[in-house]
Order: structure tokens, then C-alpha cells, then sequence
């Protein structure tokens, strides 16, 4: 997969989407863009070709659940790949996001080895 | 002899003497009564200085945790993004050398390679004391970018201090009240917008994962 993939990083929290930008350039990834929660990120993804969201769960306006629902219900970001990137934690929350099409979900605190885990996993299974 | 005591004395000799068999059980009622509304006055005066004073003022108190702990993993992220160019450098310019110091030490290098070569170090040695002093700088200015726990702990001690004493005040007017709670856990609705990190020790009314490889297991079960 291109190194050139757009991103986009969505978190309410500015230091995390500092981290988190960080460790994509880290992994080569240096076409990023942040957004601070699902309203200011939906429009950014129906105007812009981003390749891969990775966002948080609980965030004020739109929560990220809303945002993978809006997404997969979109025709034309339907496939995109949503890495949820969150401190939610109950099972049900989990086969919830599953349920409404979550292409991966990594659990805060975490670690740069887990995040490029997970991206690597999203990206192999969709090149396959 | 307490007021109270002797209300029930006179209450008793009255009921004994056949004057108003009902004015005891009147007078207990009375000071039940009583007790209840100064018990009520004495909950109010409390509530209104909380919610008047105190609890505004410890959101004021959280506000101010919350700018100082972004301000400072903000430094902290600023300094480690200005010492990564230093820190890579170095390590790029080390691998570079690393081949025509090998052929120097092997004794193949010519002359011209060699003369450049100890041009090369010569650089290298110059950049690498700025690039390690600057990363050190850095380091140190990292290590005083954490003093926010200090002033933030003493911040938040604070804050606890009052929610045990607002918990005090909601479980006597609970009393008052007469109910009885209990934790029904999180709603569909809360758990759709989040409900924030586990916290050890807290109760969270649903089951949680613990850690990346429970969640990994969960989202295997489910086909993923």
C-alpha cells in the first residue's frame, strides 16, 4: 500500500491527534489530516479522497460511532477503511462497533506496535 | 433537663392525668417534625454554598487542571518533534560513514577517499556535539514540562475533597428523602456516545475488556 495514503485523525483531544500524527510519519505515512470529532470530520471525508480514518470514540457533536455509521452509510465512503481509536472498553461497545462495520479497534493507552499492527492487518486484508 | 425531654414529661403527666390522651403522640409528631425541617434547613444552607460557591469553583479548578496538563504534553510533543531532526540526523550521518571508515580500516581506501572521509568526520563530529546538546536541552526542558502533576494533584486533592463532602450532603438528603439507589449501569444511549476510559476500582455496571488482546479475541469471535 502507498505510503502517500491520505489520513485522517479524528480525536477532540489535540494532543492526540499530535501522537497519533506522529506515529504515521513515523511509519511513512505523511499525508495527514485531524479533525476534532465526527460533524467537522464527515464533510472533510465526503470532499476529500482519504484513504484511511482512524478515529476516537467519545468525542462532543458527533461520537465516533455515529461517524462509522454515517460513513458506511454513504455510498461513496462505504469501503473506507475506520480504525476506532478509543478508551471504550465494554464488550458491548466492542460487538456494537463490529456490528456497524469497524475495520479495526485498538484500545487506549496504546502502543505504536499495535497501531501499525492493526493498520498493516486493515491494509493487507484490503489489498487481498 | 433537655427541651425535648421535658416537652415528653409534661406530654406524659398530661396523658396520665387524662388531659388529651392524643397530646403525647401530637408532641412526638411535632418534634419529629421539627427535626426534620431543621435537619432539611441545615441540608439547604449546606447545598446552597456548594452549589453556589464551591462546585462552580471547582469546575473553574478542573478547567485549569485541564489547561495546564495540555499545555504541557503539548511542550513535552513540541520538544520531542524538534529533537527528532537532531536524533536522525546523527543516526543517518553514522550510517553513512560507516562503509568508507570500513574500507579505512581495512586499509582499501585511496587517498581521495580518505582526504574526504576526514572531511566528513571532521562534520560529523562538529554536528553531532550541537545535535546532542540540543537533544539534551531538550531533554531537560521535557523532565520540567512535568511539574504540571505537582500543581495539578494539589488541584484536584482539592476537588475530591468536596465531592466526598457533596456525596455527604446527597446521601443525608437521600435520608431525608427516604429512597434508596442503585447502580443500573450505563444506558444503551451512553454507551453509543462512550463513557470514557475504565477506571481500576470503579465500577463500570457492564462487562469491559481488559486489554488489546481480549478485544482481538472478542473481534476474532465475530468473524473479523
Amino acid at each position: 500500500m502507498s505510503k502517500d495514503m491520505k489520513f485522517l485523525v479524528v480525536d477532540d483531544y489535540s494532543t492526540m491527534r499530535r501522537i497519533v500524527k506522529n506515529l504515521l510519519h513515523d511509519l511513512g505515512y505523511a499525508n495527514v489530516t485531524e479533525a476534532d470529532d465526527g460533524k467537522t470530520a464527515l464533510p472533510l471525508l465526503q470532499n476529500g479522497s482519504f484513504d484511511f480514518l482512524i478515529t476516537d470514540w467519545n468525542m462532543p457533536g458527533m461520537p465516533g460511532l455515529d461517524l462509522l455509521k454515517a460513513v458506511r452509510s454513504n455510498d461513496k465512503l462505504k469501503k473506507l477503511p475506520v480504525l476506532m481509536l478509543t478508551a471504550e472498553a465494554k464488550r458491548e461497545q466492542i460487538v456494537e462497533a463490529a456490528q456497524a462495520g469497524v475495520s479495526g479497534y485498538v484500545i487506549k493507552p496504546f502502543t505504536a506496535v499495535t497501531l501499525k499492527e492493526k493498520i498493516d492487518k486493515i491494509l493487507g486484508a484490503q489489498a487481498a | 433537663m433537655s427541651q425535648p425531654a421535658a416537652l415528653r414529661e409534661s406530654a406524659q403527666r398530661a396523658s396520665d392525668d387524662g388531659r388529651g390522651p392524643d397530646l403525647l403522640a401530637q408532641l412526638q409528631d411535632l418534634t419529629c417534625n421539627l427535626r426534620t425541617a431543621l435537619d432539611r434547613f441545615r441540608l439547604d444552607s449546606r447545598l446552597t454554598r456548594l452549589a453556589e460557591k464551591e462546585v462552580p469553583d471547582a469546575r473553574e479548578r478542573l478547567q485549569h487542571v485541564l489547561k495546564l496538563t495540555e499545555q504541557a504534553a503539548h511542550r513535552t510533543l513540541d520538544l520531542v518533534e524538534q529533537s527528532c531532526p537532531p536524533a536522525d540526523r546523527t543516526a543517518k550521518e553514522a550510517a553513512a560513514l560507516a562503509e568508507p571508515w570500513s574500507r579505512f580500516r581495512a586499509g582499501t581506501i585511496t587517498v581521495s577517499d580518505y582526504c574526504d572521509l576526514v572531511n566528513r568526520v571532521d562534520k560529523f563530529l562538529l554536528a553531532t556535539r550541537t545535535d546532542s546538546e540540543k537533544v539534551r536541552a531538550n531533554l531537560n526542558e521535557v523532565l520540567l514540562a512535568q511539574d504540571y502533576q505537582d500543581l495539578t494533584g494539589q488541584i484536584i486533592r482539592g476537588v475530591m475533597t468536596l465531592v466526598s463532602e457533596v456525596e455527604v450532603v446527597l446521601v443525608d438528603l437521600a435520608h431525608l428523602a427516604g429512597t434508596t439507589g442503585g447502580n443500573n449501569g450505563p444506558t444503551a444511549e451512553e454507551l453509543a456516545r462512550g463513557t470514557g476510559p475504565v477506571v481500576p476500582g470503579v465500577e463500570q455496571g457492564a462487562a469491559v475488556v481488559n486489554g488489546q488482546a481480549d478485544i482481538d479475541a472478542l473481534l476474532s469471535d465475530l468473524g473479523m
